[in-house]
């Protein structure tokens, strides 16, 4: 906890200019605060409210009905969208974590000919904007005739460049001497790295987790040029794609994105912290 | 002799220097490579090749329909570029259709001119107030850094129900007489855009600046508390020196992604009305997979990339010598 400047001589908790000061910035916080949680709480309530088109401001809806989500339930694929939604987060998260941390521990702990060379190479591909790689990826999908298939959905990113980076990062902090003890006793190096290392790597791959499955979850170009059918698509294309169909039923369109903004919200309030660090470390936001 | 040739000496343990492929120089050739293969073979398929792919594709003429590519050198970055943006007295301005590309970069600019200042400015103002010791920071924190955690798309759907015509701002804003169609006039669906990225960036950039916050050391605030400066002093010739490297890192990180901002553009109004929201990446993506277009939408791609690369080049160079560590 930091300390204040109240808690040395000088500095007086009172006077008219002290409380002007504080009563102005919980005002302001407050103000902020309201207009960051404001869009959540209005996209709950015209999910519930019964007839959100009128344009009513009411903070609290008068009559709180589902009618708008078992709307959205029967005229939309809501539950097969949600697997997609699954199988691509999770299958790419698996992937990544596995591959990455076996690169990430590679690079950090093994001595092979072009290791920091390589890593360069491919801490620099982190600066290649999406959109470069997605038409050739497109093209060459397309060959493989894998559009439109959770094939084409997940490979092109089964491995991350910022998932070795932070499990680099890690594996780098580790002690070598546990390795070595391990060497000697006749372990293999692989067995060093799953017995000894891996376990050890915890909170990093927790991070790498928690991370790789909200990003992929919120990816939102990658579905919507992949996924010609609506069979195929996530929830943000899915999204999307509702809301340019029931352009005036506002309350269904709620409602679908009360379904895609809770898991996210729950996912970020029971695990903060990795967030957080994923998200400073990569600079990417989801 | 100097002293770089015997540390030199005593690192290569007095021999000479081992072949690059030897055992002893590199005792886990064989393992690092079986380690790093699935991803070396990932990156080739879906990252390096496609970048060499994309160059290639940038002078070609390939449609979707025709399915193979013609040869056709510079014409598509001709296309692109000409009419130069200045050209019959900047008419781009006000007929996009004049060159969509240029309209498109203009509209980016705009963007991240808009976008880059009042989230960089927001997110430092929250991160102060919320680094001292007031009430239920914990909660502000949280409640700032919610819409980080949704995806642009999502957030501009939501943002696109709240100022529709009828809807929640418009409703505050009617007995003022100043209710709009904020989404259907093009003289304003840019600034929502550019108003719905800040409403999602503020939470990141309050992140980073807390930990360069936290980063500062205490003694500096002790030792100017005891010379009895002023809070706005310690701002000054505290927080803000040293916060040096934070806000560095902050603001080429801004301007990276603002650069290449698509979901939220795209979701809100499809690029329209009349291409006022038609950012960089928006226009890539009409052209490539609405159009059809894929070499004339690689150039487009191409051009990005060569800027986007530059500039995070300069920011890696830099972030490199400043050492900032999160």
């Amino acid at each position: 906890m930091p300390k204040s400047n109240y808690d040395y001589p000088g500095y007086e908790r009172s006077g008219a200019w002290y409380w002007l000061k504080t009563i102005t910035l919980y005002v302001a916080i407050t103000i902020g605060a309201l207009w960051t949680i404001g869009p959540f709480w209005w996209t709950l309530t015209t999910a519930l409210s019964a007839d959100p088109g009128a344009g009513i401001v009411a903070i609290v809806p008068e009559t709180v009905t589902f009618a708008s989500f078992s709307a959205l339930f029967d005229q939309v694929p809501v539950g097969r969208w949600f697997f997609n939604a699954f199988v691509f987060a999770g299958a790419v998260t698996i992937f990544n974590v596995t591959f990455d941390s076996l690169a990430g521990y590679a690079f950090a702990r093994l001595d092979f000919v072009g290791r920091d060379r390589l890593f360069l190479l491919l801490i620099a591909t982190m600066m290649i904007p999406g959109m470069v790689t997605m038409i050739p990826v497109y093209i060459i999908l397309s060959e493989l005739g894998w559009i439109n298939t959770y094939r084409g959905l997940i490979v092109p990113f089964i491995a991350s460049p910022f998932g070795i980076f932070l499990l680099r990062q890690h594996f780098l902090g580790l002690p070598e001497a546990l390795g070595e003890a391990a060497r000697l006793d006749g372990c293999n190096k692989f067995r060093v790295f799953y017995h000894i290392y891996l376990p050890l790597a915890k909170p990093a791959v927790a991070t790498l987790v928690i991370f790789t499955f909200m990003f992929t979850w919120n990816n939102f170009e990658w579905p919507l040029i992949i996924a010609t059918s609506q069979d195929m698509f996530t929830l943000p294309v899915a999204l999307y794609t509702v809301r340019g169909q029931y352009v005036d039923n506002w309350g269904l369109v709620m409602a679908a994105a009360t379904l895609i903004v809770i898991p996210p919200v729950i996912a970020f309030l029971s695990a903060q912290k990795y967030f957080i660090r994923g998200m400073t470390l990569s600079g990417f936001k989801g | 002799m100097s002293r770089g040739f015997h540390e030199y000496k005593d690192r290569i343990g007095g021999a000479l220097p081992a072949t690059p492929f030897s055992a002893e120089k590199h005792p886990d050739n064989l393992a690092g490579f079986l380690f790093i293969l699935p991803n070396l073979v990932v990156f080739s398929a879906f990252l390096f090749g496609p970048v060499i792919y994309a160059f290639y594709l940038s002078f070609t003429e390939w449609s979707i329909i025709a399915g193979e590519a013609t040869w056709i050198g510079l014409e598509n970055y001709r296309d692109l570029l000409y009419p130069l943006p200045w050209a019959n007295d900047w008419a781009v301005l006000d007929r996009p259709t004049e060159n969509l590309w240029w309209y498109a970069v203009i509209n980016t600019l705009t963007f991240v001119i808009g976008t880059v200042p009042l989230g960089i400015f927001g997110g430092l103002t929250v991160a102060l107030v919320l680094d001292k010791r007031i009430r239920f920071r914990k909660f502000y924190r949280t409640t700032f850094f919610m819409p980080v955690m949704l995806s642009g798309a999502v957030s501009a759907v939501i943002w696109r129900w709240i100022l529709s015509v009828d809807g929640i701002v418009n409703s505050l804003l009617a007995p003022v007489g100043l209710d709009h169609a904020w989404a259907g006039d093009p003289a304003t669906a840019l600034f929502a855009v550019i108003m719905i990225a800040v409403w999602g960036g503020i939470g990141f950039n309050m992140i980073i600046f807390l930990a360069g916050l936290q980063n500062i050391p205490e003694e500096l605030y002790e030792a100017a508390r005891i010379d009895g400066t002023s809070q706005w002093q310690q701002f000054r010739h505290v927080t803000w020196p040293n916060l040096q490297n934070t806000y560095f890192f902050v603001i080429v990180l801004a301007i990276i992604n603002s650069f290449q901002v698509f979901g939220i553009a795209q979701a809100f109004a499809e690029g329209g009305p009349y291409y006022s929201t038609t950012v960089i990446v928006v226009r890539i993506y009409q052209e490539a997979f609405q159009n059809g277009n894929l070499g004339y939408a690689s150039a487009m791609a191409f051009i990005l990339f060569v800027f986007v690369f530059a500039f995070s080049y300069y920011q890696y160079r830099i972030r490199g010598q400043g050492e900032v560590t999160y």
